[in-house]
């Protein structure tokens, strides 16, 4: 598991946000398009591509996107 | 003096008892007089919900409805019912975008496909009286186009569309069949999902009376049970403090 892909993925899930705004130190939920409609798509998109199940309050819990990442890193593992 | 919305001497089948809504129904149908089979899937909790009826000659029977074993016994052992109320369900949000259809198809099971099984097991066994009331907990999400609610709304929906199908097949028998359509009301349901909190603060101020409670839901499920209602039939109550004026 990538970092550089899981940021990516993570990025996929904006739809008016270019990529180019967002990187693995991103403080996602600052960004003007962030809502729990993207929350929502991020723990299907983790998911449907890691099989990882992650929860409103992870999300919620994370600030940047490698916080994230690290997350369902220790969770893919485990499992 | 006779009263019409009494449940007394009617043997009442509750799914989906053990927790939310249905746990709350269950009890106020035992307190309006109803003798009560429950059912559920977790033993522990349907047997604290049995713990708080009124009244003797009450069961729990445990049953995943999704598992056709399970259904088949639930029926065998069923007494013949006066009513049975729909209520098991399971919900899910996510973004259609990101659904996946195996949860689809959970989701549908459990909401839809094995409600309508279990009727058909009450019925071809006999266990469905006549001039019986089957309700069956439907949502405003059938029609409400909240997003990421798709699995649950159109499940909903197929069971708004079973319930007029159904009322009409069953009119000859007197059976009458309705739905009830709540809004949005705090049960274990909610829990867990992330737009639990968000969705309650933002959509308080969208019930022009204000948030629901289960009791709201379980009063209009034992109107629909009792003889006050005997001339309704392939109905949705909306039970929703005014929501969907504002849609």
């Amino acid at each position: 598991m990538k970092l550089e892909e899981f940021v990516n993925s993570f990025a996929d899930q904006f739809e008016l946000t270019e990529k180019d705004e967002i990187s693995a130190q991103t403080e996602f939920k600052m960004l003007d398009e962030w809502d729990s409609m993207i929350g929502l798509s991020v723990i299907g998109m983790v998911f449907n591509t890691y099989k990882v199940k992650i929860s409103g309050e992870d999300i919620n819990n994370a600030v940047t996107i490698v916080d994230l990442f690290e997350l369902v890193q220790s969770k893919s593992e485990i499992e | 003096m006779i009263d019409a919305f009494s449940l007394h001497n009617k043997k009442i089948l509750v799914t989906g008892a053990s927790s939310g809504i249905g746990k709350i129904i269950a009890e106020k149908l035992s307190e309006k007089g109803a003798t009560l089979t429950i059912t559920g899937r977790n033993e522990l909790r349907l047997r604290t919900t049995l713990e708080n009826f009124n009244g003797e000659s009450h069961q729990s029977l445990i049953a995943d409805l999704t598992n056709s074993t399970e259904l088949l016994s639930l029926a065998e052992k069923t007494d013949r019912l006066d009513g049975v109320v729909f209520c098991a369900g399971i919900v899910q949000y996510m973004p259609v975008k990101h659904l996946n259809l195996s949860s689809l198809d959970e989701i549908f099971d459990v909401n839809f496909k094995s409600q309508i099984a279990l009727y058909q097991q009450l019925h071809s066994k006999k266990k469905i009286s006549q001039h019986a009331s089957l309700v069956f907990i439907s949502s405003i999400s059938a029609v409400s186009a909240v997003p990421a609610t798709l699995a649950y709304a159109t499940s909903k929906a197929a069971i708004n569309s079973a319930v007029r199908v159904l009322a009409s097949e069953l009119s000859k028998l007197g059976v009458r069949v309705n739905s009830i359509s709540p809004g949005l009301i705090e049960t274990p349901l909610l829990e867990n999902t992330f737009l639990n909190k968000e969705v309650f603060e933002k959509n308080a101020v969208k019930y022009p009376l204000g948030p629901g409670k289960c009791e709201d839901v379980a009063n209009a499920v034992i109107f629909l049970l009792s003889d006050a209602s005997r001339w309704i039939t392939g109905t949705d109550l909306i039970v929703d403090g005014g929501y969907m004026l504002r849609q």
